[in-house]
């Protein structure tokens, strides 16, 4: 049966040659679509990694006039003490500018054991942890007693863990930053931040505790506030940084609002393909579906014959599904080989687990479609009467 | 002659509705596409509202050193543009802004983000911002750092709300009282170098970055006026040659980069040379062109194939009659080129309300998307070019349809 239907559309290869590559662009573009989709969705299931709600970021410059980095830290003490202070304040902390959902990023290699890995430099002080509600999974957080250690104590994340340390247990290792001599101490493991959004990979992240030059460079203050703070009370607060800092500039902004707009701009790409896509596809069944009616259409004289030898109207119908799947089946071969290189090749640096269910969905995708397009001209074929068939020819 | 064809290609289309409707929707949706994106295009690189003296303007948006294994990139610092741009003989003014940066105010327990940017006096005079009340502040207010500031609309309409003139008012905004001498009209968001809410002097900056920060990078952006466009090129030359002779900061690093350049390229400049902002940009736009109009055309190919080969009887007697192929090639591609331009007039409308369901969304600030006569042409150009792509093919296989066989299908 099979051999068969190979048979004849390798007979009419020249005219089935452009349908198939038809089939086979069509696919490839379904790959890439469905490739996005399962990386977002693979991200989109996994934890944030911290809370972002009643989570206030403050930016300002620091324009503290002294060299003197006593003074500086008390001044920036102070601050602290003050927010801290205010009704509706939680716990303040202070870390460098690269907070989750804004494009500052600061990157470098870090290294065990020949290991490389690429990874996010955070700096934060002690109350961090609390502020942002980040999770501890092995050791624990920076406290007071790590400014007095010998080697630079340091927590990561669990992404970076599994690249550098796989099963291994981190805490208590010795890793670098390319300089071997100055090692950094793992104190802890933490849950990776989604930093870029929902949508977005925790990158491998490395923290770094505030040392005592670091108000030199330092740029911004995390708030958590109770889940009453209201404009009222951020304008007191504004006020009084503002008042405080007087040269400097400050802004206030809610991660609630700053996770919203992180997350329009990985959909906004979403949304544009999905809808290129969407066009692409009803393109393409509305021209496999006009080919096929046609080339059904012409056929009449063969489909009659086998109706009046004794084809049944199904088993007529069911050929020319199967053609068309035979059809299909060619060009997702092609089609496949030029997929699998994208895992094979680690083109996007993407798990080949995404690729291999994109890949496996796309397939069941234009069998799906093809079978769709192709049921009515079959059913319409069926439904011809030998005799009139016949007759015409 | 050709009214003839397109008497015939009428006729054909609306014989066999299903299929013209396929070829419709293909190229009408696919100009749509296209259409949007130029659109877009056309709007973030193309709009020249408020520098409406592109042709004689080169713009600094970054300044980076590298070394072996380390890169640093950024906007140039307001001293490096003041200090070593000035010292060009060529520019005959030279307009300096810091990139916009965010602030709030509250107003009535209201918040207001504000984004606030410093200028020149030079600046309002290279740029031609629409005021819409008031005036620029001047060369004076800048030297006495006074508290002026030029507002926009939008941002006139929610600190003020729809009252009459607010020149001669105040607006705090980072908890300092500005006096508003100008109202200007909105520039969206996606011409970076020149948007803002609030333009103040620079000298009012509150970390004075302008005398303290003496390092090349800093967070400003740079035009340079030539007196005619010719002397575009030689501002350009003047400019490369003086950053060659600049000395890195730090020893790590061993070359300084930066370039004076027309407006689209210092607006995708990405600090790296070796992979240009234009380069990547056009790679990624014309890989995108590709795949929407790929499938299409291969979609409508497939379709006039098997339309061309309806007509065989058709083209049997035209031939049986004398007609040549190349006659007959040129009556399909006519009748082609029709049907493409048929789907371009209902991809045009479609386009326009696409464009209005985007600017109504308001994604982007103050991003009005309108159609104008250079996408308008685009749109013809590449209907056209589908035409033909989508009609040559099967027109040459239908061509090479012999006589006696067209005849005998019948």
């Amino acid at each position: 049966m099979f051999k068969h239907l190979f048979k004849l559309i390798w007979n009419k290869k020249k005219q089935n040659f452009l349908l198939m590559s038809e089939m086979l662009v069509s696919f490839l573009v379904i790959f890439a679509v469905f490739t996005l989709f399962v990386y977002y969705y693979n991200n989109y299931k996994k934890p944030i990694g911290f809370d972002y709600n009643d989570l206030w970021a403050v930016s300002y410059n620091n324009t503290y006039k002294t060299t003197n980095t006593d003074s500086l830290n008390t001044f920036y003490e102070n601050l602290r003490a003050t927010i801290k202070s205010m009704p509706l304040v939680k716990e303040a902390s202070f870390c460098s500018d690269n907070i989750p959902f804004s494009n500052n990023q600061w990157t470098g290699d870090v290294h065990y054991k020949g290991g490389t890995s690429n990874a996010d430099h955070y700096t934060a002080d002690d109350n961090y942890k609390n502020t942002m509600n980040i999770q501890v999974l092995h050791g624990r957080w920076f406290e007071k007693a790590d400014g007095m250690a010998k080697t630079t104590p340091v927590i990561i994340n669990n992404s970076l863990k599994d690249k550098l340390f796989g099963s291994e247990e981190a805490v208590g290792k010795l890793m670098d930053e390319g300089d071997a001599k100055n090692s950094l101490r793992v104190i802890g493991v933490v849950q990776g931040v989604k930093a870029g959004g929902d949508y977005a990979l925790a990158r491998p992240a490395i923290y770094k505790r505030v040392d005592t030059g670091s108000f030199h460079w330092l740029g911004k203050i995390m708030i958590r506030v109770t889940p009453g703070a209201d404009a009222a009370f951020e304008s007191k607060l504004y006020k009084t940084m503002a008042s405080y800092m007087k040269d400097s500039n400050v802004e206030i902004e809610h991660m609630a609002n700053k996770r919203k707009s992180a997350n329009l701009w990985s959909l906004i790409p979403m949304i544009v393909t999905s809808i290129v896509a969407c066009f692409l596809i009803i393109n393409v069944a509305m021209g496999l579906f006009g080919v096929l009616w046609y080339n059904i259409n012409k056929r009449r004289g063969e489909i009659g014959l086998r109706r009046a030898i004794g084809a049944t109207a199904k088993s007529v119908s069911s050929q020319l599904v199967s053609e068309a799947l035979v059809l299909t089946t060619f060009s997702l071969i092609i089609g496949t080989f030029f997929a699998i290189q994208f895992p094979l090749l680690n083109v996007f640096n993407l798990e080949a687990g995404i690729y291999i269910v994109a890949l496996i969905l796309s397939i069941i995708f234009i069998y799906l479609l093809v079978t769709v397009c192709a049921l009515y001209p079959g059913k319409q074929a069926a439904a011809i009467y030998p005799a009139v068939a016949l007759h015409e020819e | 002659m050709l009214k003839n064809y397109f008497k015939i290609a009428i006729a054909v289309l609306k014989r066999r509705k299903f299929f013209t409707f396929i070829s419709l929707f293909g190229i009408s949706f696919t100009l749509t596409i296209l259409l949007v994106l130029t659109a877009f295009i056309d709007k973030v690189v193309g709009d020249n509202y408020p520098d409406k003296k592109r042709d004689r303007s080169l713009y600094v948006s970054r300044i980076s050193q590298s070394g072996k294994n380390t890169m640093q990139s950024g906007p140039p610092s307001f001293y490096f543009l003041d200090h070593y741009a000035r010292t060009l003989k060529t520019p005959v003014s030279i307009g300096i802004s810091s990139g916009f940066n965010g602030t709030n105010t509250y107003v009535n327990n209201k918040k207001i983000a504000v984004n606030y940017k410093y200028t020149n006096a030079e600046y309002w005079e290279i740029l031609e911002y629409d005021f819409v009340e008031g005036k620029p502040f001047g060369k004076k207010e800048v030297d006495n750092a006074d508290k002026v500031a030029v507002i926009s609309t939008d941002m006139k309409k929610e600190y003020f709300g729809d009252g009459g003139s607010v020149v001669g008012q105040y607006i705090e905004a980072d908890n300092v009282k500005y006096r508003v001498i100008g109202v200007v009209k909105n520039v969206p968001i996606t011409s970076y170098m020149l948007y803002s809410d609030i333009y103040l002097p620079y000298t009012v900056a509150k970390d004075q970055g302008y005398k303290n920060n003496k390092s090349y990078g800093g967070g400003y952006f740079g035009i340079l006026l030539a007196r005619s466009s010719g002397d575009l090129d030689k501002m350009h030359d003047e400019y490369e040659a003086m950053i060659k002779r600049l000395k890195p900061e730090d020893k790590m690093f061993t070359t300084v980069n930066s370039h004076a350049d027309t407006y689209i390229k210092a607006y995708v400049d990405t600090g790296d040379d070796k992979h240009s902002g234009t380069f990547i940009a056009i790679t990624a736009i014309s890989i995108f062109a590709v795949i929407v109009m790929l499938l299409p055309t291969l979609n409508l190919v497939n379709i006039n194939i098997t339309r061309i080969m309806e007509r065989s009887s058709e083209i049997g007697v035209r031939k049986a009659f004398g007609a040549s192929s190349m006659t007959l090639v040129y009556q399909f591609i006519v009748e082609n080129i029709i049907l493409t331009l048929l789907g371009g007039l209902i991809g045009i409308v479609l386009s326009f309300i696409a464009l209005q369901v985007i600017n109504s969304a308001h994604l982007i600030a103050n991003l009005e998307l309108t159609i104008n006569f250079t996408v308008l042409f685009i749109g013809l150009l590449v209907c056209l070019l589908f035409g033909l792509l989508s009609g040559v093919y099967p027109a040459w296989r239908m061509s090479k349809l012999n006589v006696v066989n067209a005849l005998k299908a019948q």
